[in-house]
């Protein structure tokens, strides 16, 4: 039997309780596990590869001559989240999106809560992703993040914490959908009568969030989503998502500003453009406003936003929202804003750009994780406990020459979960990315990306630095 | 349909039809050698040049192979990456089209041709083109055609699957018209071939067996020139690929046959017309080589003028206020603009 030699490592691990009982989520699983051999279960894995790889489920290596493509590795055993556990998840992640939209729109207008000193100018300010440009422009309807991925982790004692929030440009989404169809076509015994909450229902509340943002409440809206273009790492979830939602994936060159309308051109001649889904950084969407060196984006496109004349998702700006230092301050935001107590916790965190949080992190930073404000996939950061001697006197000159741009945190337990490694099953480290859509009501999907290190006793899951994904199950809540 | 979109489509048929041609023409080419080894090494040597020249692929195995011999062609022509014309690089280009645009093709299709760059680009089909060169040319023609086979079974029939005929027809009528030059280019006109070698052509056009059933006997220039210019039902004669080109043109723009409202549509339906009109008297007594360089000409004029109507974008869109140097240099900027992380 796979799972007789398990060991949790007395660490909080997702499918054992403290005394190595399998927790009653799991039960069913654990049964379908037993019945299953190595042998089955690895030719079951090589015909989910050969599938990834024949539909071209891959994502780019960067740094790589070639462009060389790779799966995204993918773990069988599915995470299973109870309905009372999602229900705990879900009205937070309501509570937070409601928050950062709030602080956006008053960042971007009124900065009551910069006036009330909640919190302080300066870091708002001076956020690499603010955008003075947007100040007293109105986006439609308000809502500035309609997507957006929150990472969640689990403390020792297993409840949840809120790592941080992606609400540029969030990505990951496809392989949620492309990872339950794979499990529904390689393990369908797995599901049986498991009460999996489906995710089928993504791309079109996708879509209508989208058509509810048109300028102008426009009815039919024409909607498309930007790509920088086939050389992204990302490139198949955008065509996947553009393709599910049956929406034209359009690179910059396709699109052009005319008398601050966009249009995009077609054999037909030009077609008026109203929503843009775009998968493009802030910094390269309009050579006239932001990077003059952009090649991805269209020139005026900004004006464009700027007069209302077509909406974008997520809206420009919201940078500053999803930067860690901001992120210290989102438990004040709800208080702020909504007079509510936080539902997720989330990770205490040093800001090296305060003078007392810099002495603590200078004196303790072979303990601590540094990360850098506006950095994602994994990289510039420092993990305190693996770091050389080097490496960590290298981030206390950075920081001490840009403190701004430098937060650390303790390190977090993330929690384990068994997970197929070579001959064995073995705990991973796992963290969770639900997806959160803010339209004209607030969409979690039922599951998200389970991202898995799956190298032993690693932290670090992002794909680009050998993190693999897992199927996500939500479970229905029991029949009474 | 958004102008980039129609254009990829249209390079991704062209591109895995030229592999097919490619291979076809590869695979006859090879065949024909085994059946002529009393011929002698001076012909030997010289046996690939024509098929070199006709392929546009001269200049690049000089510059690769200085001192290039018979058995460096095969190799070159097929999976050499550093040759930009090789079968291995117009898959992977009809894969890098077809990538852009999976959107708008069915899963199917991209599986199909997904599978045949993977096969194409392993390290087993390296080893198994030492030992058996001819299977691999076997896979090659059979995933192009199965690939347009689940094309017609699976797409609609929009103007996306009307500029993906657009360029296969336009890349069989431009292959068919060069296998024809092959054996004559440099002589007076096509009549001094034997059976042999036009058998070599027609089967370069899989038009062997329709031969044999429609014609009949021993191959002769007539009866070649016949099938494989004229033919109203044989579907890689470049009367056919013509007839088809003239109908998609006026498809997609909606103008009535006969009429013409671009560049493509008139040198498409003039072509028509002198092959409904002509037949191999005239192409013997002007020389077939002379009659097939007009062809490949007006297929380009067409090619051309179907980029300039529907796909060209007016230069105020390349005007940036960054201009890179070189092409190159622009290439990579892009490449690491695109690249930028995702969340």
């Amino acid at each position: 039997m796979l799972l007789d030699s398990y060991d949790t490592e007395d660490l909080f691990d997702e499918m054992f309780d403290g005394g190595r009982e399998v927790r009653p989520h799991y039960q069913l699983l654990r049964e379908r596990l037993d019945t299953m051999s190595r042998e089955e279960l690895d030719q079951k894995i090589k015909n989910l590869e050969t599938l990834f790889i024949r539909q071209g489920i891959t994502f780019t290596v960067y740094g790589d001559q070639r462009g060389t493509e790779r799966v995204f590795p993918f773990d069988p055993i599915p995470r299973i989240i109870p309905a009372d556990e999602w229900q705990i998840i879900e009205d937070g992640l309501v509570q937070r999106i409601t928050a950062l939209n709030l602080f956006l729109y008053d960042v971007y207008h009124e900065r009551k809560i910069l006036r009330d000193k909640v919190i302080p100018e300066e870091v708002v300010l001076s956020a690499a992703h603010y955008r003075p440009e947007f100040v007293d422009v109105d986006v439609p309807r308000d809502i500035y993040i309609h997507i957006c991925g929150t990472d969640l982790i689990r403390d020792r004692d297993g409840s949840y914490l809120v790592l941080e929030d992606n609400g540029r440009c969030p990505s990951g989404v496809s392989y949620v959908l492309e990872n339950r169809m794979a499990m529904k076509r390689v393990f369908p015994n797995l599901f049986g009568s498991a009460g999996v909450r489906s995710v089928d229902s993504y791309a079109a509340d996708l879509l209508g969030t989208l058509q509810y943002i048109a300028p102008h409440a426009k009815p039919d809206p024409v909607c498309v989503l930007l790509t920088p273009g086939h050389y992204n790492s990302a490139y198949f979830e955008h065509s996947f998502l553009a393709r599910q939602m049956g929406i034209e994936i359009v690179e910059g060159r396709d699109l052009i500003v005319v008398d601050g309308y966009v249009y995009m051109r077609t054999t037909r001649g030009l077609l008026q453009v109203d929503v843009i889904y775009r998968r493009i950084d802030d910094d390269f969407l309009d050579p006239k406003v932001f990077r003059k060196d952009s090649m991805l984006g269209v020139p005026g496109l900004v004006e464009a936003v700027q007069r209302g004349n077509v909406a974008l998702a997520n809206a420009i700006g919201t940078g500053v929202a999803d930067d860690k230092v901001t992120y210290a301050y989102v438990e004040k935001m709800i208080k702020y804003y909504l007079d509510q107590d936080p539902i997720l916790k989330q990770v205490p965190t040093f800001l090296a750009w305060d003078e007392k949080d810099r002495g603590y992190i200078l004196d303790h930073l072979p303990e601590l994780v540094v990360k850098a404000a506006n950095e994602s996939g994994g990289y510039g950061m420092l993990i305190g406990p693996k770091a050389s001697k080097e490496e960590i006197e290298k981030f206390r000159q950075l920081i001490i020459a840009n403190p701004r741009n430098y937060i650390a945190q303790p390190v977090v337990y993330f929690s384990r979960h068994p997970t197929l490694t070579d001959g064995t099953v073995e705990g991973r480290h796992v963290d969770l990315r639900p997806f959160v859509l803010s339209g004209e009501r607030t969409h979690i999907l039922p599951g998200g990306l389970t991202r898995v290190a799956l190298k032993k006793g690693s932290i670090v899951v992002n794909s680009s630095q050998g993190g693999g994904s897992k199927d996500t199950w939500v479970l229905h809540p029991p029949r009474k | 349909m958004l102008s980039r979109v129609a254009d990829n489509l249209y390079w991704m048929a062209r591109s895995i039809e030229r592999a097919e041609n490619l291979a076809r023409l590869m695979q006859a080419s090879t065949e024909l050698l085994l059946d002529s080894e009393t011929l002698g090494s001076r012909y030997l040597n010289d046996y690939w040049d024509p098929i070199l020249i006709a392929t546009a692929m001269e200049e690049h195995f000089r510059e690769l192979y200085p001192n290039g011999t018979a058995a460096d062609v095969g190799p070159f022509v097929t999976l050499n990456e550093e040759n930009p014309h090789s079968i291995t690089m117009c898959l992977r280009d009809a894969r890098e089209s077809a990538r852009t645009v999976r959107d708008q093709i069915s899963d199917e299709m991209w599986t199909e041709l997904n599978d045949l760059f993977l096969f194409i680009t392993s390290r087993a089909t390296n080893s198994l083109f030492q030992r058996a060169p001819q299977n691999v040319y076997d896979r090659i023609i059979q995933g192009s055609l199965l690939f347009h086979g689940i094309t017609d079974a699976t797409l609609a029939r929009t103007e996306g699957w009307q500029f993906i005929q657009l360029g296969k027809y336009l890349e069989r009528a431009d292959k068919t018209s060069r296998f024809l030059d092959i054996r004559v280019h440099g002589g007076p006109d096509g009549t001094s071939l034997d059976s042999i070698q036009w058998t070599s052509i027609l089967r370069s056009a899989s038009a062997f067996g329709t031969y044999r059933i429609e014609v009949g006997g021993e191959p002769t220039a007539e009866g070649v020139i016949d099938l494989l210019v004229f033919s109203m039902d044989f579907p890689r004669s470049i009367r056919f690929c013509v007839r088809e080109i003239d109908h998609l043109l006026h498809r997609i723009s909606g103008s009535p046959a006969g009429t013409y409202c671009n560049t493509a549509e008139r040198e498409a339906g003039r072509l028509l017309a002198t092959l409904n009109f002509n037949g191999n008297g005239e192409i013997l007594e002007r020389g077939l080589h002379d009659y097939m360089d007009d062809v490949q000409k007006v297929l380009n004029t067409i090619g051309q003028s179907i980029f300039e109507t529907y796909v060209l974008l007016p230069q105020d869109q390349l005007r940036l206020t960054f201009i890179p140097s070189s092409e190159q240099q622009q290439l990579r900027w892009q490449v690491l603009q695109q690249q930028q992380q995702q969340q």
